[in-house]
């Protein structure tokens, strides 16, 4: 079963994590390296993304002719994705272990675990 | 350059199961097409449903790293019904993907024009980190 493991935050919470002393980001991201690995070698691991800061988001909408139109001012309290898992695993509990490990790695921000869909498509 | 393009829905919005069957078979004629389209032009990536917000657990690790989960959101709370990893030559193409999928028909077959996330992926962490 394939879970997707979602790591969220809000602005003030990624400038925060910029202001670390460089070692403590250095160790945050040793550990992260380090589940990666394990999960790929222990066969689970399918994929995993950062994502751009959300300085750099947008939301589109379609206008009516199919013209996009972007916004990009969001509330101070908006969550948004700061990265994620992508996990294949044979249960929930296993899902929820490995988020677990995520977050204790991560001063124990939550992790949203999602199963995906079952009529999912694939490229 | 690597985008995703995030649906994101509230629980309390999430009332898609409840359309008549006729515009849901209609809805997800349109997704397929779309993902049809960017697999033939070569800009998807990868592009997956996710399971109902009634599934979705918060984890967090407890004091000897066991996992603590929580289903409990505020009705406000977002969640990612879906997304598309597209590979596209420039931002502004990826936002007309992004309008395209917002423009999915909803319900009696109008256009949803639900608002779409877009972000950069970053291609890995910045050097100055590794």
């Amino acid at each position: 079963m394939k879970y997707i493991l979602l790591m969220s935050g809000t602005s003030a919470g990624v400038e925060a994590y910029h202001a670390w002393p460089k070692e403590d980001i250095e160790a945050h991201m040793a550990v992260l390296w380090r589940i990666n690995q394990d999960l790929t070698e222990s066969g689970e691991f399918v994929a995993t993304q950062g994502l751009a800061g959300p300085r750099e988001a947008k939301v589109v909408r379609g206008e009516k002719n199919g013209v996009p139109v972007t916004d990009g001012i969001f509330p101070e309290s908006k969550e948004f994705l700061l990265g994620y898992w992508i996990v294949d695993v044979p249960n929930a509990e296993r899902a929820y272990a490995i988020a677990g490990r995520i977050s204790a790695a991560s001063t124990n921000i939550p992790i949203e675990v999602r199963q995906f869909a079952t009529h999912e498509t694939k490229s | 350059m690597k985008y995703i393009l995030m649906m994101n829905t509230m629980r309390a919005g999430h009332g898609v199961p409840e359309w008549p069957q006729k515009d849901l078979r209609t809805h997800i004629a349109f997704m397929m097409t779309l993902n049809k389209e960017l697999r033939e032009s070569g800009e998807l990536v990868s592009a997956e449903g996710l399971s109902f917000p009634e599934q979705a657990r918060l984890v967090r690790a407890g004091k000897n790293g066991t996992p603590v989960t929580d289903g409990v959101f505020p009705e406000s709370k977002e969640f990612l019904a879906g997304y598309w990893i597209v590979d596209v030559d420039s931002a502004e193409r990826a936002y007309a993907i992004a309008a395209k999928a917002s423009a999915a028909p909803g319900p009696g077959g109008a256009p949803l024009n639900m608002p779409i996330e877009v972000r950069p992926i970053m291609s890995g962490p910045p050097p100055e980190m590794l």
